[in-house]
Parts: C-alpha cells; sequence; structure tokens
C-alpha cells in the first residue's frame, strides 16, 4: 500500500516541486537537500527561534542593509558603520514557488562585515522567502541562507523570545 | 442473513458495521485526505459512487457469469478490474464537473482504485452470500458509511486546527489515528444493534 | 484445459467490455470535440478542445507572452475571456487584481478549452510570430556578455521596431525538464530581417544564460518569438539622451544602427556606464557611429577603472557623469534601459534637469 504522505500536504509537494532545479532557478532551491519542504521548514524555524530572532527581523535587516546598498548602483558602497553593500541587479522577475501572485525582481545583495571580513550573498528571492515563508533554502543550494551565518554576519541580536510560532500559517 | 432486508442492511453497513470504523478498510486515504472538509466532501462522494456501483456490477459479474463458469476463484482479479475502470469513470466526470475538485483531490483520487474499502464491500458481498438487494443495500450503505467516517474526521481535525495546541510529536498521522480510534469507540456502541453475518 | 481457456477468454472478455465503456466514456464525457472561438469579436478560429486556451492559441499561431511555459508561475499570460470560460481556478486567483476579475481577465495557460469561447487580446499580438532560427555566430563582448547571432529560417524575415525584443525558448537541457522562456533585447539593425543579434550576459543560476553561454553551439537550432515592447525612438526633433549599462546595450545600439542608415540629423548623446574596461564593449562600434551620425556622442563612464586600464575618459557613478554632462535636459527625450535600480537614480537627476516625466522613455521588463 501506497505511504501516506500525512507529514507533507499535496500543495506542499506541489511547491517543492517548482523548487526543483531548471524550474525557476537553474539549480533550484533545494540543494542536495532531501527533506520535506515542511522538515526543513520547521528546522530552520527551530534555529532561528534558538537564535532568540524572529523571520521578520531577519528580512527586515537585509531589506535595510539592501536599501542602504541601492544607493552605490550596482558598485560597492560602505554603509551603517562597518558594512560595505554591493546591489546588482539583472533583466527579469522570477515567481516565488509558493502559490501567491507577484514576481520577485533577480536582484542580488552582497554585504561584507567589514569588522569580521566575513560576506554573504542573498537575492530579492530569498529575502521575500524568509519573510513571508520562512524558507532559507535547502541544504547544499548555491543561495542557502543559513540563519547563524546571517544573524552573525548582518549582526542581529537577539530579542525577547517570542512565545508564538515564528513562521506564518 | 436472509431475512435483512435492503434498508436494514443499508444501516447497519452505515453505523452498525462500518467498514471503515468497524472494519478498517480504506484507512489510507481517510488519514491522508481528511484535513478539510471540502476535499473530504469530494473525495467521499467519489468513493460512495464507487463503491455503490461496483457492489451492484460485481454482484451481476459474480452470480451472472463467475459462478456459472465455475470461475469463482478469478473473483479477485476481476472485482479489481471492475473497480479500476469505474475509478477512471469517476475521474473523467470529476475533471469535467469541477476542474478544482480535480486539483485538489490529486493523486487521492486514483488511489480510490486501491482502496480496501471497495474491495472489501464486494468481497463481503460474496462471503455472506447476499442477493442482489442486499448487494445493493450494502455498497450503498458502505459507501455511505465511508463518506460519513471522512467527514466526521475532517470536520474534527479542522475543529482541532483552530481551537486546540497538539503536541508537536502528536501531528499528522499520530492525532489522525488518535481521532480515529476514538471514533470508532463511539461507533462500538452500536454494537448488536444489527447483525450482519 | 478448457477451464483455462473458459478462464482467460473470460477475463479477456470482461477486460475488453470495460476498455471499449471507458472509450465511449472519454469520447463523450471529456469534451475534446472542436470549438470556436472569437478573437476581439472579429477573427474566428476552429480549434480542438481539451488542452489550454494558451497552447491552443500557439498552435494558431497567436503568442500570448508567457515566461513560464504555461505553468501559471509568471502571470503574464493574461487574456479576457467574454464568454465560455467556466469557474475561476485556485491556481488563476493569486495573479488577478479584483478589477481584473471584474474585467473578466483569465489567465490563458490555466483555463482548459471545453466549449466555444470569445476573448479579447491587444492587437499588438497579432503581429508576434514563432521563428525557427538558427546559431550563426556566438562571440565573446566581455568576460559575462556573450554576442549570439540568430539566422531566421522560418519564416525567414522578421519585422521589428529598433529597441523591441524577443523571447527565446531555452529546451530542457543538464537538470532542466521543460522548456523556459526568456526576453532579450534585439541589437541589430530592423532593416537586417533574415537574421538578428542578441547580448546575454550571464547570470549565476540563470536557466538561460547558463544554457546559452555554457551549452549552445553554432548550428544550434533556436526557437523564439516576437517581437514584443513598447521602447523604441519617438518620431520626434528633440535631442536625445540615451544612459544605459551592461547589456543594457542592445536596444539602444538598434536604435543608433538605424538612426545612422537612416540619416537622422537629431543630437544624441548616449552616456554607458561600466565597472572597469573590461566591461566595456562594441566600442569600436560606437566610434564608428560617431563619424557616420551628424551630431552623435559615445560617452563611457568608468565607475571603478582599474589603475592598468589607463582610463582617461568619464569616471565616476553614471548618475554622477550625467548630472555633470547635461545642463538643460527640459527640450530633450531620455532613452534608459539598465538595471531598475540605475534607471530610477537616473530619472531623478533627469528630473532635476528639468525633463518632463512623459518624454522619458525606459525598458523595464515584465
Amino acid at each position: 500500500m501506497r505511504e501516506t504522505r500525512v507529514k507533507q500536504s499535496l500543495s506542499d509537494d506541489r511547491i517543492q516541486d517548482r523548487m526543483r532545479p531548471g524550474v525557476i532557478t537553474r539549480d533550484g532551491m533545494l540543494g542536495e537537500d532531501r527533506r520535506k519542504l515542511r522538515d526543513i521548514l520547521d528546522a530552520d524555524d527551530a534555529a532561528v527561534r534558538r537564535l532568540g530572532l524572529t523571520h521578520a527581523r531577519i528580512a527586515a535587516r537585509m531589506r535595510e542593509l539592501r536599501d542602504a546598498g541601492a544607493r552605490g548602483l550596482g558598485e560597492p558602497i560602505q554603509v551603517l558603520g562597518h558594512f560595505e553593500v554591493r546591489v546588482d541587479s539583472v533583466r527579469g522577475r522570477l515567481p516565488c514557488p509558493f502559490p501567491h501572485p507577484g514576481l520577485c525582481r533577480k536582484e542580488f545583495v552582497e554585504v561584507r562585515n567589514l569588522r569580521s571580513g566575513e560576506q554573504v550573498m542573498f537575492t530579492e528571492l530569498n529575502t521575500h522567502l524568509i519573510e513571508a515563508h520562512g524558507f532559507y533554502e535547502g541544504a547544499g543550494s548555491p543561495f542557502r541562507q543559513d540563519p547563524e551565518a546571517l544573524a552573525r554576519v548582518l549582526e542581529l541580536d537577539p530579542d525577547i523570545p517570542d512565545p508564538g510560532r515564528a513562521i506564518p500559517s | 442473513m436472509q431475512q435483512l432486508g435492503f434498508f436494514a442492511i443499508l444501516f447497519s453497513a452505515v453505523f452498525t458495521n462500518n467498514i471503515l470504523l468497524t472494519n478498517y478498510l480504506g484507512m489510507c486515504s481517510f488519514l491522508g485526505c481528511s484535513r478539510e472538509v471540502k476535499t473530504s466532501l469530494g473525495l467521499g462522494t467519489a468513493v460512495f459512487f464507487v463503491t455503490a456501483a461496483t457492489s451492484v456490477l460485481n454482484w451481476l459479474v459474480y452470480v451472472y457469469i463467475l459462478v456459472p463458469l465455475d470461475l469463482v476463484y478469478l473473483r479477485f482479479i476481476v472485482f479489481i478490474v471492475v473497480i479500476a475502470a469505474f475509478v477512471q469513470l469517476v475521474e473523467m466526470i470529476i475533471e469535467r464537473v469541477s476542474e478544482t475538485l480535480y486539483l485538489a483531490l490529486g493523486i487521492f483520487l486514483p488511489l480510490i482504485t486501491v482502496n480496501c474499502a471497495i474491495l472489501g464491500a464486494s468481497l463481503f458481498m460474496v462471503i455472506r452470500n447476499y442477493t442482489f438487494w442486499q448487494a445493493a443495500g450494502y455498497g450503498l450503505g458502505a459507501g455511505l458509511g465511508w463518506a460519513l467516517a471522512i467527514l466526521a474526521m475532517a470536520g474534527i481535525r479542522q475543529r482541532l486546527v483552530q481551537r486546540s495546541r497538539v503536541p508537536r510529536g502528536l501531528e499528522g498521522p499520530g492525532i489522525a489515528l488518535i481521532i480515529a480510534g476514538t471514533m470508532a469507540l463511539a461507533f462500538m456502541g452500536f454494537n448488536g444493534m444489527v447483525s450482519l453475518n | 484445459m478448457t477451464e483455462l481457456l473458459i478462464a482467460v477468454g473470460v477475463l479477456c472478455a470482461i477486460n475488453t467490455g470495460l476498455a471499449v465503456l471507458l472509450m465511449i466514456a472519454e469520447a463523450t464525457i471529456n469534451r475534446t470535440g472542436t470549438w470556436r472561438i472569437t478573437v476581439n469579436g472579429t477573427k474566428e478560429l476552429t480549434v480542438t478542445g481539451g488542452r489550454s486556451l494558451l497552447a491552443v492559441l500557439k498552435e494558431q499561431q497567436i503568442f500570448i507572452p508567457s515566461a513560464c511555459g504555461g505553468r501559471g508561475s509568471c502571470g503574464l499570460c493574461k487574456v479576457a475571456v467574454l464568454e465560455g470560460a467556466g469557474p475561476l481556478l485556485p491556481t488563476e486567483l493569486p495573479w488577478l487584481t479584483p478589477e481584473e476579475q471584474k474585467t473578466q481577465v483569465r489567465l490563458a495557460c490555466q483555463i482548459k478549452v471545453r466549449r466555444d469561447l470569445s476573448i479579447r487580446i491587444p492587437e499588438e499580438l497579432f503581429s508576434v510570430k514563432q521563428y525557427r532560427t538558427q546559431v550563426a555566430g556566438l562571440s565573446d563582448l566581455t568576460h559575462d556578455i556573450k554576442r549570439v547571432t540568430l539566422t531566421l529560417l522560418d519564416p525567414p524575415a522578421i519585422t521589428f521596431k529598433a529597441g523591441q525584443y524577443i523571447q527565446l525558448e531555452v529546451p530542457p537541457y543538464a537538470l532542466t525538464d521543460e522548456p523556459v522562456y526568456r526576453a532579450y533585447s534585439v541589437s541589430s539593425d530592423p532593416c537586417e530581417t533574415g537574421r538578428i543579434e542578441l547580448e546575454i550576459r550571464y547570470v549565476p543560476n540563470g536557466i538561460c544564460t547558463t544554457y546559452v553561454h555554457r551549452h549552445l553551439k553554432v548550428g544550434d537550432a533556436v526557437t523564439i518569438n516576437g517581437p514584443y515592447g513598447t521602447f523604441g525612438l519617438q518620431p520626434t526633433d528633440r535631442e536625445i539622451i540615451c544612459i544605459a549599462g551592461g547589456s543594457g546595450m542592445a536596444p539602444i545600439q538598434s536604435i543608433l544602427l538605424e538612426m545612422a542608415r537612416t540619416g537622422n540629423p537629431r543630437p544624441c548623446r548616449y552616456f554607458f556606464g561600466a565597472r572597469a574596461r573590461r566591461d566595456l564593449f562594441q566600442t569600436e562600434l560606437m566610434r564608428q557611429l560617431e563619424k557616420s551620425l551628424p551630431n552623435f556622442r559615445y560617452i563611457p563612464a568608468l565607475s571603478a577603472p582599474d589603475p592598468e586600464d589607463n582610463w582617461e575618459g568619464e569616471t565616476g557613478r553614471i548618475t554622477e557623469v550625467v548630472d555633470r554632462q547635461v545642463q538643460d535636459a527640459s527640450q530633450a527625450e531620455a532613452y534608459l534601459c539598465g538595471s531598475p535600480l540605475m534607471i530610477d537614480a537616473c530619472i531623478q537627476v533627469l528630473r532635476a534637469k528639468g525633463m518632463p516625466d512623459g518624454n522619458i522613455f525606459y525598458d523595464k521588463f515584465a
């Protein structure tokens, strides 16, 4: 008898399908991760809560650095003290794998923390996925955003722990 | 058993000998597709239709083809083939009538073919040597009972998600089985009202 | 022995009977008959049903824009279906605004043709065609921009306006399963109807640019459709200011080539922004155009030239250079092509120089 997919609903399967390589981006958003989407979301949600943060705060910080760096028009500029940010974009838009309207610009943000020397790179799609869905991409994906790395490089301080779930339903 | 009329069998198949809660047949899609009342209603109707129709058809095939030609041992294959054909028919009808439902059911629609409850209904009717009307009643009742059970389950699960906090370890199959067990216990209260054997 | 034959015979009979029943059902229930689609009240098409409106129209040589190939993930294939659409599907709802829903706008890729339809589409789409082409040339313009030259096979000629774009179909390759469509501006002169040139910049993790940069070879077949877009030179006498960066060069190049061929006398300045000398390309072509056009100046601006570049031209961000070089823009027109950030920043500068918004034209894909 077929294994019941009780842990992941039909729509989750469809969303995970859209994250496969070649559907929206060349390498997809799952990398080598073999876990179900629900499991990936739960694990990252737990990681974010352990850091004392929320998805909204992380995304807001990403946007803050992006907006400050946008003035560079594709060149690196120093913003907010000790961050070097470069915002660049290419033509075209990408849909989000989750089912809702709107397309994300293909915009890349490189943030280097000049104090620690560490660097992260994220896209507008990344920021949206984190903010609206708590999705940080699968392990091994070229655009995987590790919550701990983001918190460290972007210097996000822990919040007062939020008693509710971090993932918007 | 010969004394039981159409309505008696219908009633008992729905309540006292519910094919899902008493005989534990058809659990797969019951657990997998019972999160929302809307989808469950659709699936329940589909299963009801298939069970009712195939019970009658299978009875006809059994009594008029298999028995006279002494091919009773083929009943498993033949029943499954009839069920499979009917599920294809139902799929076409659903796709034509309501694309929304068709998409919502997804893989569970063709999975009705291997729903044990449907084959079970046909086999029970053979084991218990039902007449035509008894078989019809039983098919209708089993399908109705299954649909009722999945609707009740969906209603409970939907409410549960809104009102209470299920412990993380029990989310999904855990709580679903607990609910199913509790429902089965409740239906046991009907025991003895009507005996199908 | 006879029992075995009877058993097999009965099984076959039952199976065949059911199969016939299903075939009859499929023919009657599935409604894959022929249907009539009325387009814009005038054109009538007879099509076989059962497939999406997008696919059916494509067969009839009407190309509704689509970037996702009909999977419901780009929202570009909007069509007004006045009659015969059926209920709104959950896959369409997210893409349609309330006003669009009121005016019966639907997604062509999600509607299945099951009855007669009456639809309305923009008139420009009638001139969009699909072309079978062949790669005639591939060359590197910079470290990340490739020039792709396509010869048109069928139909053998394309009519387009300078500044328009085409959609390139990327067939399944390596990791992809389904075709994908991406838009690129045409950089060649419209008078060359038998071939077109594209300038394609490599995007990390990009489906199409990876295909073009790593897999495409001279002689390969490529399917394109078009032309699309409303970006192009306005028929006025005003002075022209062009601003572009990176692959924004393509439509401007097409416009300039046409100007040179037609001897357009309008004064024109073209500010091209890049980081260092290695990001500049087509510089020789621009210098030639400076000679062939009566009043054209090409002004490349580097924002971060390497010391080895020995750069003596304009330096700084493109907005700073435009700010320095343009005094009064109230009588000029501007054509911008590049990243949305660059375009927005340049619009601010031009506004400050007195250019009314109605004279600023830019190319932003969907």
